[in-house]
């Protein structure tokens, strides 16, 4: 659903992300992590779209995003960890919006049924503005979901969301991905990515430094054996995780 | 170092740097020698003596000056104070205003940052007032004109703070404040009240005696006594000579310290004001970076009234609805005012002799429609140059990008069409019952039968030149649609809106070369062929403009986020 071959990017002399290399089978989902600066947003906005590749193909439902971006992108969503919205659109011309730009059937019944499901009936005509950042959070991901699409990319997701937004989410993302969409989650909550996550891809200054299920990693990494993600994530990417 | 100063150098030397830094792209390499071969060629040239000097320093342009520095003025009491003018950066309110700081020592850094852009509009405008000639030497033209912009800068500063304190205390703000209201109200009245006494001075007298007329009743009095003080600031820049200029001089420095006493004297609770004025400004510039939320707006209306969406359709018809809802929400009518005072003075002086209200009308709608050409994309803003801010959801939606180009462009010129036509409309009809007619009939009426044509391309052309400064160089054009107002953005306003003309000029060269073709093969000085004429140069300059919006999609393509910081 979701492929990315030799993916580079170079800003200059910097090299953000070299030679990154994975696959997302439809109902699957892989977990993106890695400290800062690792590469993670690059990788992501590449496969949204936002920024082209230096080098290396992406692929979304089998639309490569050279040939035919824009079929690649109507498969797609990107939920960015900080919400990007029109400040002079409602939360219901938000959605209007993204059904008319992906062709969605039936807007007039999904609506309202997204709105509840997102606890925004009553925030229907309110400007992003006059919404709490949890809010807009959930705007934006009613937005991403509303297409159905059958690739999801989420950025740090939980970012802003109060507990029952929390479990919501997480009961969201694995619905998705039981009804076939592909899925890419990036986060620094480790036992988010534990719960729900099929594969992980783990980026270290932009090189890919693990790739596969965690038995895959274990069987390639024997010493980490038992140990929790916390542990293997601290020992791949070689940071101590210990207080100065 | 003391700790602000130290902040504002660091500041102003990264700033520097890193614009240095931006020069190293081949494209604002290339853009920086256009723009300055530009500069030298309308700055550098040999200076003019004689009609040149005589408009620029004479007596009517000082007097328009002033009234427009009156006009701007008043503008921030009657309609509000521009609220950006306290707008710190995000790292400023976090680290500054918790800090052991008095709010006077905050101002003091605002004051002194500022005048970064009073020193940059200062160098511009001394070198445009040096195309009038020798009069006075530079230093002493670059001090008066320092001077000028500083106390505006001040007034503009002072008004804000004004305004924050009748916000934060209500009524008794107003009553603390109540000397400055007092003092626009003593000024507005003696300068209406010289105006209504002396009309007949300069209405109906036509366009050459209007402006003298004009500024014989603002020199002469009751309205010198309210204009006195803006005389006082304004003189020394217009002053032919020395002698002139140390008599001058003084009385302007004495206004300087005034607003300097004043607004470090306005010990107004300014904090909200300005952190909501600095939010919208970092929303500007990280949102886009694609990196924060846009959600901290407080610019547009709450007004709820929509426009209907198709549910099927071209998806790119759907950014330009959003567009209009941007343009419905955000558009700031108070702009507009310029323009159609200028165009009501002019109809007034061409056209108002003997009571001729339809000539009035009918100049007065010809003269807004042209302004709009000039001014209106500056107004209209709810294109690329506004959703460059969004430029990684723009980049993530299934369109082509010449379409979001296309949208994008249709956004700005079909409102500026519609409006222009209807004056086109409105100046035709009333002309048919002017009493003078000194454009034959069979040309008015090839003006209005090819004008939905023309209009339509001009503005296409206009918007796409300027929806191309945004995505060519994102990093030196404003984004957003605030329109920039105040000193800083001055003369930095005035070189851009001529930089558009200019491009706009150049595009108009084919148009030309084939309108004057055809003028050989047909009669055009006739009506109906005057109106293909028109109508052929207008298809071809949207030829070229179709050809320059699909050049700027696959601009849009390759642009991406941290590339424009």
């Amino acid at each position: 659903m979701i492929s990315a071959q030799t993916l580079t990017k170079l800003y200059g002399d910097f090299t953000a992300v070299r030679g990154v290399t994975f696959d997302v089978a439809p109902g699957e989902i892989l977990g993106l992590v890695g400290p800062n600066g690792a590469g993670k947003t690059t990788t992501l906005r590449c496969l949204a779209g936002i920024i082209t590749p230096t080098e290396g193909t992406i692929a979304i439902a089998g639309h490569t995003m050279d040939d035919d971006p824009i079929a690649a992108k109507r498969a797609l969503a990107f939920i960015p960890d900080e919400p990007h919205l029109f400040e002079y659109l409602s939360v219901e011309e938000h959605l209007r919006f993204i059904a008319r730009m992906y062709g969605v059937p039936d807007v007039e019944n999904r609506l309202p049924v997204l709105l509840a499901e997102m606890e925004l009936s009553e925030k229907g005509r309110s400007l992003p503005g006059e919404l709490s950042r949890g809010m807009r959070q959930k705007l934006a991901i009613a937005c991403g979901l509303l297409h159905e699409p059958s690739a999801l990319i989420l950025d740090e997701p939980l970012t802003g969301l109060d507990p029952a937004g929390m479990r919501r989410m997480r009961a969201t993302i694995s619905a998705r991905a039981s009804r076939g969409a592909g899925v890419i989650l990036s986060s620094h909550l480790l036992n988010l990515v534990e719960e729900l996550c099929s594969k992980l891809l783990v980026l270290r200054q932009g090189e890919c430094v693990a790739y596969g299920t965690m038995d895959e990693i274990i069987a390639t990494h024997p010493e980490l054996n038992g140990r929790s993600l916390e542990d293997v994530f601290l020992a791949l990417t070689g940071e101590s995780g210990e207080a100065s | 170092m003391n700790a602000l100063l130290y902040l504002s150098w660091t500041s102003a030397r990264n700033r520097f740097l890193g614009a240095f830094r931006r020069v190293r792209s081949p494209r604002y390499a290339a853009a920086l020698i256009v723009g300055s071969l530009y500069i030298w060629s309308f700055l550098f040239r040999s200076p003019n003596r004689g009609a040149t000097a005589d408009f620029l320093l004479g007596r009517p342009s000082q007097t328009l000056i002033t009234l427009l520095m009156v006009l701007t003025l008043a503008g921030a009491w009657v309609f509000g104070a521009d609220v950006t003018a306290l707008a710190f950066s995000q790292a400023e309110v976090s680290m500054l205003f918790p800090a052991p700081l008095s709010r006077r020592q905050l101002i003091g850094l605002k004051l002194f940052r500022s005048q970064i852009a009073v020193l940059i509009n200062t160098l511009i405008w001394v070198f445009v007032l040096r195309r009038g000639g020798n009069l006075l030497p530079s230093p002493l033209r670059a001090l008066s004109l320092w001077i000028l912009f500083s106390t505006l800068n001040l007034h503009r500063l002072g008004a804000a703070l004004v305004q924050a304190a009748w916000k934060q205390h209500g009524r008794i703000g107003a009553r603390r404040n109540r000397y400055s209201i007092a003092a626009f109200a003593f000024i507005g009245l003696f300068i209406v009240a010289g105006l209504v006494v002396h009309r007949s001075s300069y209405l109906g007298r036509g366009i050459g005696e209007f402006f003298s007329g004009l500024s014989d009743v603002l020199s002469s009095q009751p309205a010198t006594i309210g204009l006195y003080p803006f005389h006082l600031i304004v003189a020394p820049t217009f002053a032919h000579s020395i002698a002139e200029w140390r008599v001058a001089v003084l009385p302007a420095i004495g206004m300087f310290l005034l607003h300097v006493l004043w607004v470090m004297r306005t010990d107004a609770a300014f904090e909200d004001a300005a952190i909501e004025a600095s939010a919208e400004r970092a929303r500007r510039i990280e949102a886009f970076r694609g990196r924060r939320s846009f959600g901290t707006i407080t610019g547009p209306k709450a007004g709820r009234a929509t426009l209907r969406l198709a549910a099927k359709g071209h998806p790119a018809l759907a950014i330009f609805w959003k567009n209009m809802l941007c343009l419905q929400r955000t558009v700031q009518l108070r702009l507009f005012v310029g323009p159609l005072a200028m165009a009501i003075a002019f109809g007034a002086a061409v056209a108002s002799a003997g009571g001729d209200t339809a000539g009035f009308v009918s100049v007065t709608s010809a003269t807004f429609a042209l302004m709009m050409v000039v001014f209106g994309g500056r107004l209209i803003r709810n294109d690329l140059r506004h959703d460059m801010l969004h430029l990684p959801m723009l980049k993530s939606l299934p369109v082509a990008p010449s379409h979001v180009v296309f949208a994008e462009v249709a956004s700005a010129a079909l409102p500026m069409a519609a409006l222009q036509l209807v004056l086109v409309v409105i100046s035709y009809f009333a002309s048919l019952l002017a009493s003078r007619q000194p454009i034959p009939a069979s040309i008015r009426l090839a003006v209005v039968v090819a004008s939905p044509v023309a209009v339509l391309a001009i503005n296409g052309a206009l918007i796409t030149v300027q929806n191309g400064m945004a995505v060519l160089f994102p990093a030196w054009v404003r984004l957003g649609s605030g329109v920039s107002t105040g000193v800083e953005a001055l003369g930095q306003n005035v070189l851009a809106m001529m930089a558009n003309l200019v491009t706009l000029g150049i595009a108009l060269i084919p148009p030309m070369i084939v309108a004057w073709t055809s003028v050989l093969f047909l009669n055009a000085s006739r009506g109906l062929s005057l109106a293909f004429v028109l109508v052929v140069a207008s298809i071809v300059l949207a030829i070229e403009t179709y050809g320059a919006m699909l050049y700027l999609g696959r601009s849009l393509k390759r642009v991406e986020p941290l590339q424009t910081v």
